[in-house]
């Protein structure tokens, strides 16, 4: 099964190049906005949510006097960003590759796995932003390492899941709508505007729906390496590579049990 | 390592034809599954070999599942029952340009559109230029395909898919794309795909360009296979299949609307012309007549009863309309006899002195006293005739004529 996409890499590359060369092509700022777009949500945020809502960060890990809602947030933002960006990019590529899929036999998991290729260099982008942050913040430490097994996680979770509702979406139409609603919901459950220690003291009893989203681990982990400098738990970090690997195979599998008759539904 | 090239053994397709289709998780959810949902049999216990190196036809009604099939073979549909088995890498032209991105250039898209028909990135490469060559587009080539003529567009598709050096090719009616020097291109590129041994499957209506390129053809009504054999022989029956189910028709109609002037067949019906092929001397099919060398025409006709001396009468006209000549067996001083039932009629045209371009040929059959009109059959056959020598002359036709030299004054002896 994994097999599979290393023999087809080329037509992966193929897709993502298409992605790359198109996702700007109209726009005078091109990839520029790849940067804006994510900075522009953040200074809102930032804004709203420290001057309005009074938020205090959690210490930061060199300077425990210190604060910075602003990296805080952003570690978070970059972390969701990846999750949420993966899952509906994925579920739209069967119906928008339709036509194609209607008459040429290819594996219906190559324009997916090329539109995600295309998101991570972004979620690279962002993360070299946020890197640049933490050294303005001088807040810098080797835990940072760790941020990469837990990205590779995060997008190995966000693109089993998005296999899987892309096949349902193909089948049935409402399901995007339907995920949209579900993503805003979870959005607020992940600690992402808010540290976890604000909702252990103001609102104990959402601690156990926010403990019991999976996407909040993450970006807890996320947290805890970039910003508090702190090694999580030493499970953690297997952990949510155990989840991404594990997600991601069942994904496929759903995806490819599925997909066989894919031409005929589009 | 097998001779056969695909094979279909038992192939069936269903199609689950839903009344209205429960598309939306409500109303699944309400109604349940689908009641009113019919099955539909597409293709229904199709058994054919198709041998390597044979060029293959599939002809039929419109609906009567040869897409379906062709869209089995490559791999886009599953078969319901049945199996497949292909032996060698396969392209299929189900539709030209599928792929293009209308946002990126030409080239970008040859590139996109090759990987997805599964080639790897050296065989791109190497094949960029003769691809530019072959859609004869190279000024336009960084240009985004959204700017493309609908004919520029689909020769890039075309281009793109017959470089990819298939084994196995799968061309669904797409050869009437592009111009006419295009199309000529494409046919080539077939015939030396054909040369070279590889094996293609091609659905078409057009039964001249089919018989001279299949060596065996499938004829499919209603999803099921009606007939397999050689060409010739398949499409004859497909067409006196037609030709009765529109005599039958024409009957129908020729009773209170008789001999309209529009209508494709008239006169009184006693011998009906059911063929007209292209063929040389040697009796093999043409595809196209040679300015030079002699063309002929094989007509299929049948006689419902003994008929005295029918008159056979061919016109050839010119595609810019003008009559260019009438060829008549009276005329040239051939008896055809006393015929009844099928019989065939060889008009040859000595030395074919038509120039290139295209010629329709119109069937007329009288008595013998060449008063009453027995078969009519307008549009019976077009044609290109093409010139080796390359030069395209003025008009129509080439005479018979001499130029000489006489640097003397003429004199007379």
């Amino acid at each position: 099964m994994l097999t599979d996409l290393y023999s087809r890499r080329a037509l992966i590359w193929a897709f993502a190049n298409r992605d790359f060369a198109t996702r700007y092509r109209s726009s005078v700022l091109g990839w520029a906005w790849s940067l804006l777009q994510p900075l522009a949500a953040l200074l809102v945020f930032a804004v709203v949510f420290s001057v309005v809502f009074r938020i205090v960060p959690p210490p930061l890990g060199a300077d425990p006097s210190r604060g910075s809602y602003a990296a805080f947030l952003f570690t978070g933002l970059v972390t969701w960003n990846l999750f949420n960006s993966l899952i509906v990019l994925s579920m739209s590529q069967l119906k928008s590759n339709g036509e194609l899929l209607r008459k040429v036999q290819f594996p219906g998991w190559a324009p997916i796995f090329g539109a995600s290729i295309v998101q991570l260099v972004q979620v690279v982008l962002e993360l070299i932003v946020l890197i640049l942050m933490f050294f303005w913040q001088r807040n810098v430490g080797w835990t940072w390492i760790l941020a990469i097994p837990i990205l590779i996680a995060m997008a190995l979770f966000a693109q089993g899941i998005g296999l899987m509702l892309s096949i349902l979406n193909a089948r049935f139409g409402d399901v995007q709508y339907i995920v949209v609603v579900v993503l805003g919901a979870l959005y607020f459950l992940t600690p992402v505007i808010y540290p976890m220690s604000m909702v252990e003291d103001t609102a104990s009893n959402l601690v156990i729906f926010i403990q019991a989203n999976p996407v909040a681990w993450f970006v807890q982990a996320m947290h805890d390496v970039m910003y508090s400098l702190e090694v999580p738990e030493w499970w953690v970090v297997p952990g949510l590579l155990l989840l991404g690997l594990l997600t991601f195979i069942l994904g496929l599998a759903v995806f490819n049990r599925n997909s066989e008759d894919i031409g005929e539904l589009l | 390592m097998t001779d056969i090239a695909v094979s279909l053994q038992h192939v069936s397709k269903r199609f689950i034809r839903h009344v209205d289709r429960r598309n939306s998780l409500k109303e699944r959810i309400i109604r349940g599954r689908s009641r009113t949902s019919e099955d539909f049999w597409a293709v229904k216990d199709v058994s054919i070999e198709i041998p390597k190196g044979s060029v293959f036809g599939l002809i039929g009604h419109n609906g009567s599942g040869k897409s379906t099939l062709l869209k089995l073979m490559s791999g886009i549909y599953r078969p319901t029952e049945g199996k497949i088995h292909t032996d060698g890498r396969l392209a299929a032209l189900i539709e030209l340009g599928a792929g293009f991105h209308p946002d990126m250039t030409g080239l970008e898209n040859i590139r996109l559109n090759g990987s997805i028909l599964g080639l790897s990135r050296k065989e791109i490469d190497d094949s960029t230029q003769a691809i530019i060559d072959f859609s004869g587009l190279r000024e336009f080539i960084d240009d985004p395909v959204k700017h493309y003529s609908s004919g520029m567009y689909v020769r890039l598709g075309f281009s793109v898919a017959v470089h990819m050096k298939p084994d196995i090719l799968i061309v669904d009616e797409v050869l009437a794309v592009g111009d006419e020097e295009f199309q000529r291109r494409c046919e080539d590129h077939l015939y030396s795909l054909r040369r070279a041994g590889k094996t293609i499957i091609v659905v078409s209506h057009g039964m001249g360009q089919l018989e001279g390129l299949c060596d065996e053809i499938s004829w499919l009504e209603h999803g099921q296979v009606q007939e397999t054999g050689p060409a010739t022989k398949v499409i004859r029956s497909y067409l006196e299949r037609v030709n009765n189910q529109e005599s039958v028709r024409n009957a129908e109609i020729s009773s209170d609307r008789s001999m309209d002037a529009g209508s494709m067949r008239a006169g009184s019906g006693q011998i009906r012309t059911q063929t007209i092929a292209l063929r040389n001397v040697e009796n093999k099919p043409l595809d196209h007549a040679e300015t030079g060398s002699t063309t002929r025409f094989a007509l299929t006709l049948n006689s419902k009863e003994s008929i005295l001396g029918p008159n056979v009468r061919l016109a050839i006209q010119h595609e810019g309309g003008a009559l260019v000549t009438m060829l008549n067996n009276h005329r040239l001083g051939t008896d055809l006899g006393i015929v009844d039932g099928d019989f065939t009629v060889f008009v040859d045209l000595l030395n074919t002195p038509l120039l290139p371009g295209r010629y329709r040929i119109h069937i007329d059959v009288f008595d013998h006293t060449g008063a009453k009109l027995l078969d009519n059959w307008s549009d019976a056959l077009e044609f290109p005739v093409r010139s080796q020598r390359g030069e395209i002359g003025q008009g129509f036709v080439e005479l018979p004529a001499q130029f000489t030299l006489s640097k003397s004054p003429t004199q007379q002896e």
